[in-house]
């Protein structure tokens, strides 16, 4: 166990920015171990928790199922916008998979809270990248996520193995995980930058509802975008929220094939360039504003 | 000073008037949630908006089919309002409670509760209000009033006189379960994915029981009828109000009243020997 | 006619042992270790009605929990304990109507309101008669002169407004009973002045029965004759404060002033020099030998001044402490 240091310099895990160390890794390495740590000293929360997201799906198999059945009593073809049952089930599971990317808990709300209380002066004074820092920071919790869902998560895709056709084609599967970590760096910056906006505005938390209204609903996590009749599917195909949850599963499914995938792809690599920079932006203006009050 | 210790022994010991008290509480919570305006206003508005994300939803399902599990579209609505009255009369009344008496125990606050010459159950239960969830509970209200004079057979007489008791019992059993659970803190620690456990598991009594069918649907119905009643909560008042009366109607509404003073009974019993068990925090 | 009586009151507690490193985490998802923790050993005590007792203690000692377990908070691992005739931890309502426990830093009033809202909701649970609440309310809001903060929301308060106002909440029922846990801590010595003051004349007039817990010395001194000091959740001391010193400390001072400036040597064979500067000297003395002390030192030197005092009594509450901290270490040490 690396605890003595690699780096050989003292470690402090509580210490946040103010002590990085010289050494990256080793500092990473505190971190995922203790958060690892602080999870696991509450046994009886770890072990359900993760179990537990999991549970609504089991109603929704029941929901679509009656549905389904509504539908094969009238015609023959069962499909809801081009989705079998068991398809959209399955779109179900993905997204499951797609959020554990994109979403990002805490994130706005932290850097809010950092601006109002004035902690985020030490990202000033030093030389440590607000954004970088906590970019990798995030990585770090998400890679202690997975880490600790991926038995979960493994025991109930297995147990739905029967709602999908199989595996999909190599590049299908590349264009997937392709859209799963633009997914993760669209999450990221996006939300980042809705805790810039801490800078000029102290109730960056209403604004969030509202994000997250809007998230659960046009983001795909409520139901497959495809749904949508219309101009209504056109618009909401034109925002970037569709990356959240929606676009990787339907790639996944073979929804999107050939250059429609293509240009998905790089749609979300414009949207991942885009909320990089406008991060940025907001970050060096609202630096800009913060010190012209004497923090 | 003209107080003695005799006189103390002496003077009448009156017992405390529950329903004053509550309304005390009440109004208390009340002033407190006007204080914060805005933030009252953002928790009606977001809970609405919520909701009416979720009729959209609905809605679009009902474009692609009949019929969920032999519920025509309004008679849904009437029980998707049905969801709202009981769902936003537990948020209002108990959920605030349940989070916080959690949260005594685990920091070891719960003593001053324990202090009092009142029932400490109702103590913990009703001391806060959250006045902002009962908005869902008129949209709620708006919701039933459009979707009954749209139903094919509109209900009679006894259902509109039945269908409030059944809401109250609906509430009851929810409430027994989250106070059973914020109990069980006592024993197990911090219980944050008990609360996402509670939301996941009511997540089964949203839609009408008739869904739950096959292999594994058809065990979970009955246990989640007969063992948790969870199913009973929603569907017994919103069958009475959307469906018409028919034989089968009575013993399923019978067992849900049966089953509502059982599980209070029951979250009685938990709660007692919480209390018995509470540590209290070091000082 | 005793009013508190506790014989061999016992309280333990399971405490789950937190491993270091990440593979006994993962092992502890499994295994739980425990440790018992033992809270109060054993404790007997007798206290009558209208009684003030200190109950004296380092942290950990065992007082908080004791007053808990006299409050019904909690119930024992064993023994026995009758508070008027009831047993607490039955926490019955006709009990819990005659006592009021107060707990220093510790609010039980509703945070965003005003105080006279909390004692408005007291006056409910407690079924307090409008007219006997008032004329209580007004009793005491005058005698801790807090009548213009009533109407301020709680958490607007400073400490030591909030821990008056908590006193009056406790008050307002009128119990026979007082349990005070640590009323004074944090807060400054203006307040803590006035707090004690008003204690000492309500316990008086009352004739209420006070329990009070403290670590300051200064609580003890200023309000009560009967000390009982607690320590490792035994009682190590029961009686008068001025009685610890003759019961613990084998030490007197003896404070010497020599004409001119200059200290002779060689005292240093009486006892230890605690002070040196010249005229005076301030000596460590063995009880036993003080008289021969001072008849030597008297022979051998001309002296300006003597006063033999006892030495200062945080000193030897001080010492008594570890005294017991120590005796606790070798009851864990050993195997």
């Amino acid at each position: 166990m690396a605890t003595a240091g690699t780096g050989g310099a003292a470690l402090d895990p509580g210490g946040g920015a103010a002590h990085l160390q010289p050494s990256a890794l080793v500092t990473w390495w505190t971190i995922l171990r203790t958060s690892i740590e602080e999870r696991l000293v509450y046994r009886g929360d770890f072990a359900l928790g993760t179990l537990m997201r999991f549970l609504p799906l089991v109603t929704q198999v029941f929901f679509w199922g009656a549905i389904f059945d509504a539908l094969g009593a009238v015609s023959a073809t069962s499909t809801v916008a081009g989705y079998t049952n068991n398809e959209i089930i399955a779109y179900y599971l993905l997204t499951q998979i797609s959020r554990a990317f994109s979403s990002m808990p805490n994130l706005s709300n932290s850097i809010a809270l950092q601006i109002r209380n004035g902690e985020i002066k030490k990202f000033l004074v030093q030389p440590v990248d607000l954004i970088g820092f906590l970019l990798v920071s995030r990585v770090a919790h998400k890679l202690v996520y997975y880490l600790v869902a991926v038995g979960p998560f493994a025991l109930v895709f297995f147990l739905c193995r029967g709602f999908f056709s199989g595996w999909p084609e190599p590049h299908i599967m590349l264009a997937f995980l392709l859209s799963l970590v633009m997914s993760f760096l669209i999450g990221f910056f996006l939300e980042a930058t809705f805790g810039m906006i801490g800078f000029w505005w102290l109730e960056v938390s209403s604004l969030l509802f509202v994000y997250m209204l809007l998230n659960f609903f046009f983001s795909g996590h409520m139901f497959p975008i495809d749904m949508l009749p219309g101009w209504w599917g056109t618009i909401v195909r034109a925002v970037p929220l569709q990356y959240l949850a929606y676009f990787p599963a339907a790639v996944f499914l073979g929804k999107i094939q050939g250059t429609a995938l293509a240009w998905g792809l790089l749609y979300q690599l414009f949207w991942v360039v885009f909320f990089v920079v406008l991060c940025r932006w907001t970050f060096n203006r609202g630096v800009q504003h913060y010190s012209g009050y004497g923090g | 000073m003209n107080h003695d210790a005799s006189t103390a022994a002496a003077s009448p010991r009156v017992r405390p008037s529950y329903l004053k008290v509550f309304l005390m509480f009440a109004r208390n919570s009340l002033v407190r949630n006007m204080m914060f305006r805005g933030n009252f206003i953002i928790e009606c508005v977001t809970s609405l908006s919520w909701m009416a994300m979720n009729l959209a939803f609905y809605m679009l399902v009902f474009g692609y089919a009949e019929s969920l599990g032999g519920w025509t579209k309004y008679q849904f609505l009437v029980f998707l309002s049905t969801t709202l009255f009981v769902n936003s009369l537990v948020q209002a009344f108990f959920m605030p409670n349940a989070e916080e008496f959690s949260e005594l125990i685990r920091t070891g606050n719960l003593d001053f509760a324990l202090l009092k010459p009142i029932d400490t159950q109702f103590l913990i239960s009703l001391n806060k209000v959250d006045w902002s969830a009962l908005s869902n509970f008129f949209f709620g209200g708006a919701l039933l009033v459009y979707s009954l004079a749209r139903l094919e057979q509109q209900p009679g007489l006894i259902q509109m006189v039945l269908y409030p008791i059944y809401v109250v019992c609906g509430v009851a059993i929810f409430y027994s379960l989250m106070i059973a659970l914020a109990s069980t803190s006592v024993w197990l620690g911090r219980n944050q994915a008990l609360y996402e456990f509670w939301f996941y598991i009511t997540n089964f009594s949203r839609y009408p029981m008739e869904i739950y069918r096959g292999t594994i649907g058809s065990p979970l119905r009955t246990f989640f009828t007969f063992v948790v009643p969870l199913l009973v909560v929603v569907n017994v008042p919103a069958r009475l109000m959307a469906k018409p009366l028919d034989a089968q109607s009575w013993p399923l509404a019978i067992f849900a009243l049966a089953a509502a003073i059982a599980s209070v009974w029951a979250s009685r019993m938990i709660f007692n020997r919480a209390m018995l068990s509470y540590r209290s925090a070091s000082s | 006619m005793a009013i508190i009586e506790i014989e061999g009151l016992a309280k333990s507690y399971r405490v789950y042992q937190k491993q270091e490193g990440l593979l006994a985490s993962v092992r502890g998802l499994f295994h739980r270790t425990y440790r018992e923790v033992s809270a109060v050993r054993g404790i007997d005590l007798k206290v009558d009605a209208g009684e003030f007792v200190a109950f004296l203690g380092p942290n950990g000692a065992g007082k908080t929990t004791t007053l808990k377990l006299l409050s019904g908070v909690i119930s024992p691992s064993g023994g026995t304990a009758r508070v008027m005739g009831f047993v607490p931890w039955k926490r019955e309502n006709a009990y819990r109507r005659r006592f009021a426990l107060v707990m220093g830093q510790k609010n039980q009033l509703w945070w965003d309101l005003p105080a006279q809202e909390s004692f408005r909701l007291h006056q409910q649970i407690y079924g307090i008669e409008p007219a006997q609440f008032d004329r209580r309310r007004d009793e005491l809001v005058d005698l801790l002169q807090v009548r213009p903060l009533l109407g301020q929301p709680v958490r607007e308060l400073s400490l030591g407004e909030r821990m008056k106002m908590e006193l009056i909440a406790a008050l307002l029922h009128s119990p026979e009973v007082l349990f005070l846990d640590e009323p004074t801590i944090g807060l400054d010595v203006v307040a803590q002045h006035s707090i004690q003051s008003f204690l000492r004349h309500y316990q008086q007039i009352q004739k209420v029965t006070v329990l009070l817990t403290s670590h300051y010395m200064k609580d003890v001194a200023a309000l009560c004759r009967r000390v009982v000091i607690i320590a490792h959740g035994q009682i190590m001391y029961d009686g008068s404060l001025s009685g610890i010193v003759d019961k613990f400390s084998g030490h007197k001072i003896i404070t010497l002033v020599f004409p001119g400036d200059a200290v002779p040597g060689g005292l240093s064979r009486f006892g230890d020099v605690l002070e040196e500067q010249g005229p005076k000297v301030k000596l460590k003395v063995d009880r036993n030998g003080i008289a021969e002390a001072l008849a030597v030192i008297l022979a051998q030197h001309t002296v300006d001044d003597v006063s033999v005092e006892d030495p200062p009594l945080e000193e030897v509450i001080a010492e008594v402490f570890s005294l017991a901290n120590e005796q606790a270490e070798a009851v864990v040490a050993r195997p």
